[in-house]
């Protein structure tokens, strides 16, 4: 064997074991996924493309910031005196430049006004696109009568216990959305998590917690990236058309910090059968998904240490992980 | 006298395809045959020693395009008479700088479509890699050839001054990446590898960015995400350098990290190997081969899987010893001398058939 082919076998070597090195770094948790998340993400806010999310507000707000001319001309200079002249010709000139300036931040503002209102438009076109979408699954009235089998549990007891310990060390405001009852929501800030409900329902709650009456996806619409420290989210996986589920899971994500605690509960797709008409299973198809299909999304997010667990009738499951 | 002439959109002294044709043409120049270099744009350096595109000769009987993007220069070549060759760098893909940089992408958007539109025109293809020579391959080109691109390895003293100033800064590993500031060039994963390494290892490893700037806004996005990163203290973009100052950067640095996303060829890997540094890099388009069994070839770029080469590589002396060697030897293949011979071999051949 030749000396090229001796090193070429043994950085083959090397590198195999590098590889399985920062595999078993990786899967030990030495490694933390959040932080190279984190850098990850900020890559993707910032090239081009990502601009596609916030970008034409973002570029609209820098043309105004740029619209505005100041007058008032920097009058810098190294020696005193040339700080003197240039300060003294600011002066007698102000009159002059303050009009020309005026006139050209108004042009500024006119030329912005049209792009908000395009800004405006385009967000409108993409809700009302989503929301069509959505329409292409089964009718919402429809929707409702077929799932009529299904009824949110008014607890998950069996879970209590999981979640107040994959909650507790959060960080930030714990989003449990679409809320199926207080009582879930009340356990957890017994615990101490900073956790408030969003629910489309408009039933009122019993105890005084904080639950926001609203449709999730309003809500999410509303909340800055990377503002909340995790979130639960029930419900939707059950009843909600697999655009919706993508889309909650996508803007949840793109609202939580990096290294957030993420939790899905979702019933089990066996259950769903069971409880449902073989018309209701046909007509709804997609949902609910498995557990290895959310566990995938997440993972497939970067997300760590995903753990699955079975309710005790085994007619439900939670999904956990760390972003 | 037969005449083989070479066109080339723009000729510039520091630039690789630039140097590559001054090079070929002393090659031509060697066999006996009349040879000059015909250019749209030329440095103005070389304004004495090169000509305008429009004078180049109807009567030539080899016309040579150095072809690395698109340009009008190009259907002069596919209009001429005269057996015609491609020399063929690769073009950057659109999908990599058409979000960066609207001309840019308009320009290698050509430069593929004149790619594809000239296999009928091209009698010959030479191609500085066996990547770029498959991209022809594909497109129907019926004559290829792989013949690296001719370059001078420098071999001057390194600058003392900035080789004293790097030592003056040198704590962790000091990583050393060269080539211009673009997106294929993926220098914002070179930034999470090295903060990875530094963060997880515990090493207080340093990265250095050599190189003029690509497309605008892709250096300020890199520079924001070095700021939010917290890596502003470790990171420093030198800029385009002298010889001297580039080679004070390969004798200084502890490993030369390639994680580009695109490249035909990839001249600085050679030149860190001749200078004895070590190379890990992402195996990727013509990087593989260039690297070939001289460095340490990555299939993932993962920040992780890069943080542990950086670090296997600068804790493991035996390894680096051994990736220094074999790089030296790499380096050796792609010797001027060697593929000179080769592009006068080839040549000759073509002359004799004429």
């Amino acid at each position: 064997m030749s000396d090229s082919e001796s090193d070429a076998n043994y950085f083959k070597e090397v590198v195999a074991e590098i590889e399985a090195e920062a595999q078993r770094r990786s899967s030990s948790g030495e490694y933390p996924r959040a932080l190279l998340r984190s850098l990850d993400e900020e890559f993707r806010r910032w090239i081009p493309d990502a601009s596609l999310e916030n970008g034409v507000e973002d570029t609209i707000r820098s043309i105004e910031s740029a619209a505005y001319v100041d007058p008032a001309v920097p009058i810098n200079s190294k020696s005193p005196l040339g700080r003197c002249v240039k300060w003294t010709v600011r002066r007698l000139t102000y009159f002059y430049h303050r009009h020309v300036t005026q006139q050209i931040t108004a042009l500024g503002i006119h030329i912005t006004r049209p792009l908000r209102l395009l800004d405006a438009s385009l967000k409108s076109v993409n809700k009302r696109l989503a929301a069509l979408e959505d329409r292409l699954d089964v009718d919402v009235s429809t929707r409702s009568e077929l799932l009529s089998g299904i009824t949110i549990p008014t607890s998950f007891e069996d879970f209590d216990g999981v979640l107040s310990q994959h909650f507790k060390q959060v960080s930030g405001r714990v989003l449990i959305g679409d809320l199926p009852n207080s009582r879930l929501l009340k356990n957890l800030r017994d615990g101490g998590v900073d956790a408030y409900g969003v629910t489309s329902s408009d039933a009122p709650t019993q105890e005084a917690v904080d639950v926001r009456h609203e449709h999730l996806f309003d809500h999410l619409g509303d909340l800055h990236n990377e503002s909340l420290g995790g979130f639960i989210l029930c419900g939707i996986p059950d009843q909600a058309s697999i655009n919706e589920q993508l889309r909650a899971l996508r803007l949840l994500l793109l609202r939580s910090k990096p290294g957030a605690a993420v939790a899905v509960i979702v019933i089990h797709s066996e259950t769903w059968t069971k409880r449902l008409s073989p018309v209701a299973t046909d007509l709804l198809h997609g949902r609910p998904m498995h557990e290895e299909t959310w566990s995938y999304l997440l993972n497939r997010e970067g997300a760590s240490n995903i753990r699955v667990v079975q309710s005790s009738d085994s007619s439900y499951c939670l999904i956990t992980a760390i972003l | 006298m037969t005449s083989v002439h070479q066109l080339v959109p723009t000729i510039s002294p520091r630039d690789a395809v630039g140097n590559h044709t001054l090079a070929l043409r002393e090659v031509i120049r060697g066999l006996g045959c009349e040879s000059e270099i015909f250019s749209m744009f030329r440095h103005p350096d070389l304004m004495s020693d090169t000509h305008y595109v429009d004078h180049l000769p109807p009567d030539a009987d080899i016309v040579i395009y150095q072809f690395s993007i698109g340009s009008p220069v190009a259907e002069r070549w596919a209009q001429h008479p005269a057996l015609k060759i491609a020399n063929y760098h690769n073009i950057t893909p659109i999908s990599l700088v058409g979000k960066w940089d609207g001309l840019l992408a308009a320009e290698v958007q050509l430069g593929r479509d004149q790619m594809a539109r000239y296999a009928a025109h091209c009698d010959h293809a030479i191609c500085d890699s066996d990547f770029n020579k498959s991209e022809l391959d594909e497109l129907g080109y019926t004559s290829t050839e792989t013949i690296p691109v001719l370059f001078d390895v420098t071999n001057a003293a390194p600058d003392s001054s900035a080789l004293a100033k790097l030592e003056r800064n040198r704590r962790g590993t000091q990583v050393l990446f060269v080539g211009r500031i673009a997106p294929n060039k993926a220098h914002h994963d070179l930034v999470a590898a090295v903060r990875t390494l530094r963060e997880l290892h515990g090493d207080d490893a340093h990265l250095h960015f050599v190189g003029t700037d690509g497309p605008p806004g892709y250096r300020k996005i890199v520079e924001t995400i070095v700021t939010h990163a917290g890596m502003r203290d470790h990171v420093t973009f030198h800029g385009s350098v002298s010889q001297e100052e580039l080679v004070a950067h390969y004798v200084s640095a502890d490993v030369f990290c390639c994680l580009s996303d695109h490249e035909g060829f990839c001249v600085p890997v050679i030149e860190a190997m001749h200078h004895g540094l070590p190379v890990v890099a992402f195996d990727c388009t013509a990087v593989g081969e260039t690297v070939g069994n001289g460095g340490l070839l990555l299939k993932d770029k993962n920040p992780l899987v890069v943080a542990c080469a950086l670090h296997r590589v600068s804790s493991d002396s035996g390894l680096a010893q051994r990736l220094r060697t074999a790089g030296r030897q790499r380096a050796k293949y792609f010797d001027r001398g060697i593929t000179q011979d080769h592009f006068g071999e080839y040549l000759s051949t073509l002359l004799g058939s004429l």
